[in-house]
């Protein structure tokens, strides 16, 4: 039996982590057979909707407020099997599927669902389930909070992927995550296996997404394009590698999946400060955008 | 690191060298002989241009000679894509070549086959 890996897909808020995670996972179940659990960490609970064709799933923190304590929850009652190819009565890889959920908007903290959640599950011995390949967590990018961090600081994630763009606040996220990793890396091992570049088609987008792994002192391992498929299968409640197994889309998908399987490119980050951030940008044609000289100008004058 | 899909060990870092990257080239022993002429689609806004490459002594034509044999779809994966650029514009340098860097830099859809 292969050894259990814990993966954790991390990334600014609206940038495709959900959609980026679930399709790269239900490419690693479809093609290669793997046998996943996904922990979503996002209060919005939106990380397993498309492996379960429903809107959202119930989540542990609701489930425990309905029973009165999280001791009264059984696993069962969480945790629920894929569905259509992803069922564990499928041929192939199944994915099992927990959201830890949240309080509501203003009130509480987000980050608490998350060690509720991750806590509850390992009680459960939900991680202990036989033929268990992959647990991955799908985690807000705001690592300042601390229950953010958890599946970082507690080391329950080994390898952390995260999902940016050529976008300035996203790369801005994508460095201060892995700030979050270089803090923990030697008390919990935790270690960043890789950039994941989710297309918003920015200019030179590829280039500055490499850029900025190389800094890190990673690597790129995926440049996933931007394709209208995604949406229309998102629409049914499905990964475009349920909805269109053979498509371009589902292509890009598969590969990432591949790699990820074989990644063994996992360091310790060298985070960037703000300025040297600002110097990359500017690095790769921006620089009339950024001068010092056009600050505050509009196109039309600079 | 992975390059034009091969996987490199960690030990080698997260610059790799443009030789490791022939070297794994040409350890795939593809056999490309038959290969005269590439053909290509590319397809941006809707819109689609046929592109023809026949230049055999470069390094863009064996990687893209590679590409058609071991890929599963004449779909051109982006990443495999722009790292066969990012490695043509170091290694070659005629005007063919180059002018189809150029295409791969950009964020088109490209399909590839064997003419």
């Amino acid at each position: 039996m292969s050894e259990l890996r814990q993966i954790a897909f991390y990334g600014k808020g609206g940038i495709g982590k959900s959609t980026t995670s679930q399709n790269t996972l239900a490419s690693m179940a479809h093609y290669f057979d793997k046998n996943i659990m996904i922990v979503g960490c996002d209060p919005k609970a939106d990380s397993t909707r498309l492996i379960l064709h429903e809107k959202a799933q119930n989540t542990i923190l609701q489930l425990a407020a309905e029973m009165g304590t999280v001791e009264d929850l059984e696993l069962e009652d969480a945790c629920k099997p894929g569905a259509g190819i992803f069922s564990p009565d499928m041929p192939g890889g199944w994915i099992n599927c927990t959201e830890s959920g949240g309080p509501e908007p203003g009130v509480g903290c987000a980050g608490r669902g998350v060690i509720t959640a991750i806590n509850f599950l390992e009680e459960e011995g939900a991680y202990e389930e036989e033929g268990l390949d992959f647990v991955s967590y799908d985690v807000l990018g705001d690592v300042v909070c601390g229950g953010f961090a958890m599946p970082i600081r507690e080391g329950k994630a080994q390898e952390i992927y995260i999902v940016m763009s050529g976008e300035m606040m996203a790369m801005y996220a994508a460095n201060n995550i892995s700030k979050g990793i270089l803090k923990y890396a030697n008390t919990g091992g935790v270690r960043l296996a890789g950039l994941i570049c989710n297309a918003r088609m920015t200019d030179f987008e590829y280039d500055l997404a490499c850029a900025l792994a190389e800094d890190l002192g990673t690597h790129m391992i995926h440049f996933v394009p931007r394709n209208n498929i995604v949406q229309r299968a998102e629409i049914r409640r499905m990964t475009v590698v349920e909805y269109s197994p053979t498509c371009d889309q589902a292509l890009e998908y598969k590969e990432l999946a591949r790699k990820i399987i074989a990644n063994d490119y996992k360091i310790i980050p060298t985070p960037l400060e703000m300025d040297d951030l600002e110097d990359l940008i500017m690095k790769f044609g921006l620089d009339l955008e950024a001068d010092e000289d056009n600050i505050g100008k509009a196109a039309a004058e600079a | 690191m992975f390059i034009l899909g091969f996987h490199f060990p960690k030990e080698l870092g997260n610059k790799i060298a443009d030789e490791l990257v022939l070297e794994k080239l040409d350890a795939a022993e593809i056999d490309t002989s038959g290969i005269n002429e590439i053909k290509m689609t590319m397809e941006e806004h809707g819109v689609a241009k046929e592109l023809s490459y026949t230049n055999k002594d470069t390094f863009m034509f064996k990687a893209l000679a590679h590409y058609i044999k071991t890929a599963e779809s004449k779909y051109m994966i982006y990443t495999n894509r722009y790292q066969i650029a990012e490695l043509s514009k170091r290694l070659d340098s005629d005007d063919e070549t180059m002018a189809l860097c150029k295409n791969f830099d950009s964020m088109a859809h490209f399909t590839v086959e064997a003419a």
